[in-house]
């Protein structure tokens, strides 16, 4: 079965994404996840929409770090979890009979709390995706330099693309890690505690680079730092203890929390 | 007794302070002490064997031998090659496919009995995995005493341990590594040729080393799987001479110049190994200066 922008080649699909029904890139249907008898996550029912940039807080232990991985069947990667419910990506069950999941992770991008830059050039770290697909190299060598600079380190590295990737600074190899997650120009980008490992300095270079990109495309971003919430995002959605208390625009939210759980949260009172 | 107060726990501090600066001093002795203990008896037996082997050995020792040149080493050292090429190839596919898949497709439990099982035959002696050979391959298999009955038995021997070096170094590529390549859309496939490759090569290609290092130097699993000749092999299915085995039985020999065949045999085995462990240093100075930042 094939995925909805199945085009055969990630880079030719440079039209504007097409949208499902209802509106939402991604969305996720009574999601459970559990690992033996205990539930990791509860019926989780959300709706992500185009060009937006979701911040996922909550507690250590709620389930946030889980919920991003289910969005691209990363968790089946660690044995022993199971899940249950649906996941939409452009209106099509990901978790469908015969929906491979190496191809949905092509689609949607994944950026990890630690950089992990693989011990290749800095060209070939941004190029990884792009040669998956077999992409012909003139296209690479395009969209290597585009995602570079949309991720903000085209002027840093511009120099030494053949450079080993591991001589970059931690900021760097962190957007680096952001660029090659943009190479294969993905709908959806999800990010995993981020900017955790960084400096501020770098941690605001990365979080202008995501502010620019959600005019694009779909963002989600689990933090542990609700200022970084209130600060970068959109949208905001607090998890507690495997489910989702509440989410909103992140003004509403902040401001006028409809939960008590959450106001208890952003107000620091625990977590 | 009094209660113990801060100034006795301070007190104890600065002792153990002082003691643990004693201790400090006392390796930075030991250790160069470690070194010559380590060194002395290689000098020792380059010297020995180099006195004994060097003043005869000549161009025509390693190139001339067989029933009409018996001082020549030619033949012991065309069936090492034979007998070393094939178990090589053949332990390096075992262990390396073997070795992928303990350390990326088996479940934990799985992974536990195939490293078990490596292991209980790399403590095996030898001379047993020989005999496994003479039974399996000369006898049940009927190829008779012949060169590839000693190489396959041979490469028993080595596989464990190019398995171990590959199952280590692929377990020990940071999990964050793996799990960035699969989340981009890698299939285990291409996880393991392009991005965990470099990182896993030096440390196979150690046990790789390591494993003709001691599959060339290893007699017990030849001896009994392999008739000896004075003539070098033809092939696969022929009799063959190797340097361990000249050794063996020219040592004893009555006469002077077989024996100082024997020294001249064990003298290039000793060069053989000291360059092969010469070489897995290179590779792994080259790639310590490649890898750096990675295991952070």
């Amino acid at each position: 079965m094939a995925l909805p922008d199945e085009t055969r080649g990630a880079v030719r699909m440079s039209a504007p994404p097409p949208i499902s029904n209802d509106g939402t890139v991604l969305a996720t249907r009574g999601l459970g996840v559990r690992a033996r008898q205990h539930a990791i996550l509860t019926d989780i029912t959300i709706d992500f929409p185009p060009r937006s940039l979701t911040a996922i807080i909550g507690p250590s232990g709620c389930g946030k770090t889980t919920f991003v991985r289910t969005l691209n069947r990363m968790t089946e990667t660690s044995p022993g979890l199971s899940v249950s419910g649906e996941v939409f990506y452009l209106g099509q069950n990901i978790y469908a009979r015969g929906i491979n999941p190496v191809l949905v992770r092509r689609r949607i991008g994944m950026v990890f709390q630690r950089p992990t830059v693989f011990p290749m050039s800095v060209f070939e770290n941004v190029a990884f995706g792009l040669r998956l697909e077999h992409e012909p190299a003139d296209v690479v060598e395009e969209e290597v330099q585009r995602s570079l600079e949309r991720s903000g380190l085209w002027e840093e590295v511009k120099n030494r693309l053949d450079k080993p990737a591991l001589s970059l600074s931690g900021g760097q190899q962190q957007r680096l890690c952001i660029a090659r997650a943009l190479a294969v120009r993905p709908r959806v980008l999800l990010l995993d505690e981020a900017t955790s490992s960084l400096d501020p300095a770098s941690t605001q270079r990365v979080e202008a680079t995501l502010e620019e990109l959600s005019h694009e495309i779909t963002i989600i971003l689990v933090t542990h730092n609700v200022a970084q919430a209130a600060r970068a995002s959109d949208r905001t959605a607090y998890f507690y203890q495997g489910r989702l208390i509440e989410v909103g625009p992140t003004e509403e939210l902040f401001e006028r929390p409809k939960e008590k759980l959450t106001e208890e949260y952003i107000t620091g009172r625990f977590g | 007794m009094a209660p113990v107060g801060l100034a006795d726990l301070a007190q104890a501090r600065r002792r153990f302070a002082r003691w643990n600066l004693g201790f400090d001093r006392y390796i930075g002795y030991l250790l160069p002490l470690l070194f010559i203990v380590a060194i002395v008896p290689i000098l020792d037996m380059v010297y020995w064997l180099g006195a004994e082997a060097l003043p005869t050995m000549t161009w025509a020792t390693l190139t001339t031998g067989g029933p009409t040149q018996p001082l020549g080493l030619f033949p012991a050292i065309a069936g090492t090659v034979w007998i070393m090429v094939i178990a090589l190839a053949l332990a390096v596919t075992l262990g390396l496919f073997g070795g992928i898949a303990t350390a990326e497709f088996l479940s934990e439990r799985s992974a536990a009995w195939v490293r078990m099982t490596a292991n209980t035959l790399a403590g095996m002696p030898a001379i047993i995995i020989g005999m496994m050979g003479f039974v399996v391959f000369v006898l049940y298999f009927g190829w008779g005493l012949v060169l590839i009955a000693g190489a396959v038995t041979t490469a028993f021997f080595m596989t464990p341990y190019v398995f171990r070096a590959a199952d280590l170094a692929f377990s020990s590529v940071p999990r964050t590594i793996r799990e960035a390549a699969l989340g981009a859309g890698a299939r285990p496939i291409d996880y393991i040729l392009r991005v965990a490759r470099p990182i896993v090569t030096p440390q196979i290609l150690n046990g790789i080393f390591l494993a003709l290092g001691l599959g060339i130097g290893e007699t017990a699993t030849v001896i009994v799987t392999v008739q000896p000749s004075a003539l070098a092999p033809t092939g696969p299915f022929s009799y063959a001479s190797y340097l361990t085995y000249v050794i063996y039985a020219e040592y004893t020999s009555p006469l002077p110049a077989d024996v100082t065949l024997a020294f001249q045999a064990a003298f290039l085995l000793l060069m053989i190994v000291i360059v092969i462990n010469i070489i897995v240093r290179i590779v792994a100075w080259r790639y310590q200066t490649r890898l750096a930042g990675l295991f952070v």
